[in-house]
């Protein structure tokens, strides 16, 4: 039988020397940082669709004030021009929490409770008016090329901690607006690709298996393994033939760490074993906030177990409608799609506090962009990425504090302007990454998730 | 071409960057990426310009030095300060008086660059001759040169039954069949080999393989991708045009040509149109395109961008694109030469609308012009007409609630009774006279659904006295919204009545919104709660509806019927309207600098070509490209076949033959390669022939141990190169094992357009483990590849593929141990062995490895295959025994691998 324990024999004789060093220096194995990081692992909860930052966590008093007038200055192009209107002022009131005093907006109740350990961006910038550019360059930096996901760039940085598992997992991502491309390696090796956990469109309750083709169901365990050993065998004999080829060897042990992930892998996935108190913080006693509360436990579950960029997505579909996409009727919208993950994300960062994972995990929220301050088709408002709001909260992020500033009225962002790129090379600084090291070459350039342009935001580190 | 001489005497002009190295080295491109994006284009941010000599000798340098240094009030770039090195040059050169060189945007290329080999004319030598009798053609004796000079020898012949496969996999992408490798194992005759080849080329399957390959070159897929990802529907065509392009050994100039024009050369005798030279430029028009764009200039240009960098690699294997935003920074190939291409690109149609949230795609045709428009127009009537019967439904659907709506109020109140008070909608409306099956629709819309509605927020927290009332100040609003809009509306008429006749161009049509009134919006909408009951619905029409409905119906019958049946259509390019291209500086199509005359590149062409006077100039750039003055387009292509049967390239980078690109490792070998497939008449498959006729082809896969020391990478080829099995070998080959691929040829699996309204299950590709066609007939969804092509590195197909990456991953083995296909091949092969009664178990087990490894079995697998299955644990079922040995063989690196 191939175990460790004969591999191990066999490079005392002399054999095995390449599978030894594949193991050790896989694509995957841990890495160096470039610098002393301040968070080992990132959850990144999208919200596909596009908050809108005026009504969450970027007050604007004058746009209350100036409601129904129309824009004093300008306005950018926006995604429907035709049923744009005057400005519109937020149905939601803010109120000021914590020590830090900073203000969320009624929509966020439970999270407004963690505003001493977030640091809000309120300056963000993206570069498309229409979803589809926009989602793929927060993903991936580039709104037009295929470009390789942004955890491929942490693993291709970093490595993962637990090899038994995927480095990169999105857990129910949306297949439009990019789909695969938005967690793919692109001309990054495939190991750095992300595996998906099911997709948007498939609700957690009735989700059979999370991952493809991690279990066997005609064969036992024992069986399996007897497989392997012929599987193994069969190799070894091919492989002496040619002299030990390196690549042989590792196609060899590709075959022993997939048998170890499998019977680990479906643990990691198995929420059973959560209390009904873990449950409850998280939302999952309530049908209209356990699905999103799964994926939120489910990131949990894989950040403690070594994985390096975890992704939850909220997503357009079933019972989530267009999302935060509010072309119109904002209220309505909001108010529906920010009671789904309200409760599941408080539930989340109370959860990674308590079990002190918060302090080395870097927690990032954001949409695609934010949304307009004038209306659109009268109670809705458009696409905007000329200034919105995301947050970041975790290891090495300074708590209690709001990063940049908009105009009066929420439309563009003029103070610490922060591009998608910045936000990419502040993620990759506090996971102790420099963005204009890491590279790769490929079409006759050095690449980076940065393209050429980002600044780490200082001023939002601890 | 020109004459080099002539070329160089021109390009010695001196260069701008010998002009003024720092400035161009250090200045220009802060100045470009940092600075320009705001200070730049026709309103540049406070005024401040610094794209040009005069704005910025309007600036005075200690404020600008000190907006960069971040010292003052200003702080420039406001994200955040350039490196200390830039601001050092960036200081500099403002304090040294902001010089700006006399000629920007150039043209000019060094001397040393159009030197470069991959630009010169075809060199063709002669080989030294091989004295040791190895060689079988001149091919071999240009490998043999070099490796007798680095003291290496060529491996020995592979064996028979490994050859077989490598050649039959290799030209068809299957395995050989059991009869095919007895036939070839007992033919002893010298042209047993040459059999094979000639039987394989003349298979369909062989086209099946080698179109794949060339369209990974092509980025082929079957939808937009990127932004809506909508579908290409007739991508199929063009598909199937270069499977049966490999096929027929459709002369590789002739297929250059039609990709790029073939929309322009003279139809076939019997057509209208040139059918295949259409269908053949889906090249040009299956790019990746991100139509919900909003810039639609940029975008335009994305697509023009798209084209050029696909049309470069693929024919010309260079990276052309580069030069969008500035001179090439390492080939020879000015923004002038990139506008010059872009313009025919430009002047070429490939949206049929451009404006609109979501651009639309153009199809062309593929009938003449009479019988597409026939078609369009009989459709449109048809279409028109459909729209008088649904005005007549929505007209009556009005009348319908403006019967209802002076009760309003009172059915209000009544739904409350249905849903809040539990009556039945009849109840509730007995004795009043109201309507029970609107009072039912009230009840339905009113009752409160868990959202968040304020507009009935008054409504639910009146208390049961106050209902009425509530009611009719709701209704009032109803009232009023209603008066408010015909007003507008008739106010509206009347200005443009007046404008009309006073020969002005008449006010805008006021607009409503749905959220100006959300509450209207949903009461008159058509499925609100005065929507008419489905059932015996045109009972309760007016007679005249009735009858009208009646007319109008036949009529549209009558057009359906007259609706020819629709034209086949392809995703092509068309001529469009001639642009006059201008430079864009930085690549933005808002900055526009020096006109471009429609030509080639100057390094290829040379400097003194005539611009083309008519049309886009496809067709010139296509002619010039199968032409004998293109010296890339021959070597590109023969190192492409090389690769694709020897694993790797003479050139590796057989997209980038540049500066960045890799350089041959038989120069040689390669001219001479490229001469003879001229002389051959473009023949693909005479190429085939040659190479496969090499020694070299069919030498052992394993390496001496002098070629592991001085040659690991195998470039002086002197042992051929194991590779693994592409996805397609792997999926299509297991499927052919266990006899049950489809043979099927060309055709669509997928229908619709496929819209932004697709959600989730929608947008994904079929799963080829459902399908059993060969994996090339399959629809490429860009945004969703199934994961079996995502795990075993199919690429992504948005870029020109040059070749598969080939990875090593733990979830491709799980795949192998998991997955439902692989466990239905190799049960499959076991039920057909067990249920061969004639057969023991030796004999099965020989069969099975003879299957699935087209090898005989060595004694040593059948021993261990014998205890395998007899000692198989925990069942004594015989089915779940042989699948598991089957599962393994089709696991092991000796099927994964072609030797």
């Amino acid at each position: 039988m191939l175990t460790r324990r004969y591999v191990l024999q066999r490079a005392a004789c002399g054999f095995g020397m390449f599978s030894l060093r594949a193991m050790a220096a896989g694509p995957l194995a841990p890495k160096q940082p470039h610098f002393t990081p301040r968070a080992k692992r990132v959850i990144f909860l999208f919200m596909h669709g596009g908050p809108s930052h005026m009504d969450t966590f970027d007050p604007k008093p004058l746009l209350d004030r100036d409601h129904g007038k129309p824009l004093p200055f300008k306005r950018p192009l926006t995604f429907a021009e035709g049923s744009t209107g005057g400005l519109l002022k937020s149905p939601w009131k803010f109120r000021q929490h914590g020590q830090s005093g900073l203000p969320v907006s009624e929509l966020f109740p439970n999270v407004a409770r963690h505003v001493d350990d977030m640091c809000i961006l309120r300056s963000m910038v993206g570069d498309s008016v229409a979803h589809g550019g926009a989602v793929l360059q927060l993903h991936t930096g580039s709104n037009t090329f295929t470009r390789p996901g942004m955890g491929a760039w942490f693993v291709y940085g970093l490595g993962t901690e637990n090899q038994n598992l995927p480095a990169y997992i999105t857990v129910k991502p949306g297949l439009s607006h990019g789909g695969a491309k938005n967690w793919s390696s692109a001309f990054l090796p495939a190991a750095y690709q992300g595996t998906s956990v099911a997709h948007g469109g498939i609700l957690a309750k009735d989700l059979k298996e999370p991952v493809e083709f991690l279990s066997n169901k005609e064969l036992s365990p024992e069986q399996q393994r007897y497989e392997l050993d012929m599987i193994q065998k069969m190799n070894r004999w091919a492989a002496d033939r040619r002299a030990n080829d390196p690549e042989l060897e590792a196609r060899i042990e590709q075959f022993e760490l997939a048998f170890r992930m499998q019977t680990q892998a479906p643990e990691a996935f198995d929420i059973s074993r959560e209390t009904d108190a873990t449950r409850r913080i998280y939302g999952m006693d309530d049908p209209f906030t356990y699905d999103f509360g799964w994926q939120c436990l489910m990131a949990r579950r894989l950040a403690e177990r070594g994985v390096r960029f975890i992704q939850i997505n909220h997503e357009y579909g079933p019972g989530n409608e267009v999302g935060w996409d509010a072309h119109s009727e904002l209220i309505r919208l909001h108010t529906r799609t920010a009671k789904m993950v309200d409760k599941p994300i408080s539930g989340l960062l109370t959860d990674l506090k308590a079990r002190g994972l918060l302090q080395d995990t870097l927690v990032v929220w954001s949409g695609e962009f934010g949304r307009t301050p004038i209306a659109q088709a009268g109670d809705g408002r458009d696409h905007n990425p000329y200034g919105y709001s995301a947050w970041m909260a975790g290891g090495g992020v300074k708590g209690g504090t709001a990063y940049g500033a908009t105009d009066d009225y929420g439309y563009y962002s003029v103070v610490d302007r922060m591009h998608i790129h910045d936000l990419h090379a502040t993620m990759l600084h506090l996971m102790g990454l420099d963005h204009e090291r890491l590279t790769w070459f490929h079409g006759g350039r050095n690449h980076r998730l940065t393209d050429v342009a980002g600044v780490v935001a200082k001023k939002a580190l601890a | 071409m020109l004459p080099l001489e002539m070329r160089l005497t021109w390009l010695m002009c001196a260069p701008l960057l010998a002009q003024d190295p720092v400035f161009e080295t250090k200045v220009r491109p802060v100045l470009a990426e940092k600075c320009q994006g705001c200070h730049g284009g026709k309103t540049p941010m406070g005024g401040i310009d610094l794209t040009s000599a005069a704005g910025t000798s309007k600036l005075d340098p200690a404020r600008v030095i000190a907006a960069i240094r971040h010292e003052g009030r200003v702080k420039m770039p406001p994200n955040g300060r350039l490196p200390a090195g830039e601001i050092t040059a960036v200081s500099e050169w403002f304090q040294s008086g902001a010089k700006w060189p006399a000629a920007a945007g150039t043209g000019k290329i060094e001397r040393a660059d159009a030197g470069w080999w991959s630009f010169q004319p075809l060199q063709v030598v002669r080989p030294a001759a091989d004295p040791t009798g190895w060689a079988v053609n001149e091919a071999d004796q240009f490998l043999l040169g070099r490796m007798r000079a680095a003291g290496l020898k060529p491996a020995p012949p592979a064996d028979r039954a490994t050859l077989l496969r490598r050649v039959t996999f290799d030209l068809t992408g299957l395995p050989p069949t059991e009869a095919e490798i007895e036939a070839f194992l007992n033919d002893s005759s010298p042209s047993a080999f040459d059999t094979v080849v000639t039987r394989l080329l003349a298979s369909p399957r062989y086209g099946e393989h080698w179109g794949r390959h060339w369209l990974d070159v092509a980025r082929y897929a079957d939808s937009t991708g990127a932004d809506e990802d909508h579908r290409y529907p007739h991508a199929w065509r063009y598909r199937d045009y270069v499977i049966s392009a490999f096929n027929r050994d459709l002369p590789y100039d002739r297929f250059v040509i039609e990709q790029v024009a073939g929309d322009m050369q003279p139809p076939k005798s019997g057509e209208a149109v040139n059918v295949d030279g259409i269908v053949a430029t889906g090249f040009l028009a299956l790019g990746p395109k991100l139509i919900a764009e909003q810039d639609k200039k940029k975008m335009f240009y994305d697509i023009v961008d798209e084209q050029i960098e696909v049309t470069g690699k693929a024919f010309l294997g260079l990276t052309i694109a580069c030069a969008r935003c500035h001179d090439h920074k390492f080939d020879p190939i000015s923004t002038k030469d990139y506008y010059s291409l872009a313009s025919m690109f430009a002047s070429s149609k490939q949206l049929s609308k451009l404006e609109g949230t979501v651009s639309q795609l153009y199809f062309a045709p593929l009938v003449g012009k009479e019988i597409a428009d026939a078609w369009q127009k009989a459709k449109d009537a048809a279409d028109a007409k459909q729209k008088e019967i649904d005005a007549v439904a929505a007209s009556e659907q009005t009348r319908y609630r403006e019967k209802h709506a002076p009760r309003f109020a009172e059915y209000m109140v009544a739904a409350r009774a249905v849903y809040e008070g539990g009556q039945t909608a009849e109840q509730a409306a007995q004795g009043t006279g109201l309507d029970p099956w609107v009072v039912e629709q009230w009840s339905r819309y009113l009752k409160p659904t868990g959202e968040r509605r304020v507009y009935l927020e008054r409504w639910e927290q009146a208390l049961a006295a106050e209902r009425p009332a509530v009611a009719r100040e709701y209704y009032q609003q109803y009232l009023d919204t209603v008066r408010s809009r015909r007003e507008a509306r008739e106010k509206w008429e009347t200005l443009a009545a007046e404008a009309k006749a006073r020969g002005e161009q008449p006010p805008e049509m006021p607009k409503f919104l749905a959220g100006d009134d959300r509450f209207y919006t949903e009461v008159t909408a058509a499925g609100g709660p005065f929507k008419m009951p489905e059932k015996d619905r045109e009972s309760l029409y007016r007679e005249e509806s009735r009858t009208k409905l009646v007319t109008l119906r036949a009529e549209w019958e009558t057009l359906k019927k007259a609706i020819p049946a629709e034209p086949p259509l392809a995703c092509a390019v068309t001529e469009g309207d001639r642009i006059d291209q201008r430079v864009f500086i930085r690549g933005n199509p808002e900055a526009q600098g020096d006109p471009v005359e429609k030509r080639l590149p100057t390094v290829l062409a040379g400097v003194d070509q005539a611009p083309v006077a008519q049309g886009s100039g496809r067709r010139e750039l296509a002619e010039w490209l199968a032409g004998p003055r293109s010296p890339l387009t021959a070597r590109v292509m023969v190192n492409r076949i090389w690769q694709w049967h020897f694993g790797e390239g003479l050139v590796r980078t057989p997209n980038n033959f540049g500066k960045l690109g890799d350089k041959p490792s038989h120069p040689e070998l390669l001219d001479w390669l490229a001469d003879r497939f001229i002389a051959s008449g473009w023949s693909v498959k005479e190429m085939h022939r040659l190479l496969l006729r090499t020694a070299a082809y069919r030498m052992s896969s394993i390496p001496s141990a002098e070629a592991r020391e001085k040659d690991p990478d195998n470039r002086l080829v002197s042992h051929f190169q194991r590779r693994r099995l592409a996805v397609e070998e792997m999926r299509d080959g297991l499927l052919a094992i266990d006899g049950t691929l489809d043979p099927r040829m060309g055709g669509t699996l997928q229908s619709g357009m496929g819209t932004d309204k697709e959600f989730a299950e929608d947008r994904k590709s079929i799963d080829p483990d459902t399908q059993p066609r060969r994996l090339v007939y399959l629809p490429l969804r860009r945004s969703n590849l199934p994961s079996l092509l995502n795990l075993f590195d199919f690429g992504d197909a948005t870029t020109s593929t040059e070749s598969r990456t080939q990875t090593n991953v733990a979830p491709q083995a799980l795949y192998m141990m998991n997955g439902g296909f692989v466990a239905g091949r190799a049960r499959a092969i076991a039920v057909r062995l067990l249920g061969d009664k004639t057969l023991d178990d030796e004999a099965r087990i020989r069969k099975a490895h003879l299957a699935v490894l087209a090898t005989p079995a060595r004694e040593e697998f059948v021993r261990a295959a014998t205890a395998y299955v007899e000692r198989f644990p925990g069942t004594a079922d015989r089915t779940a025994a042989w699948t598991s040995l089957c599962r393994a063989l089709i696991s092991s690196n000796e099927f994964l691998y072609v030797d």
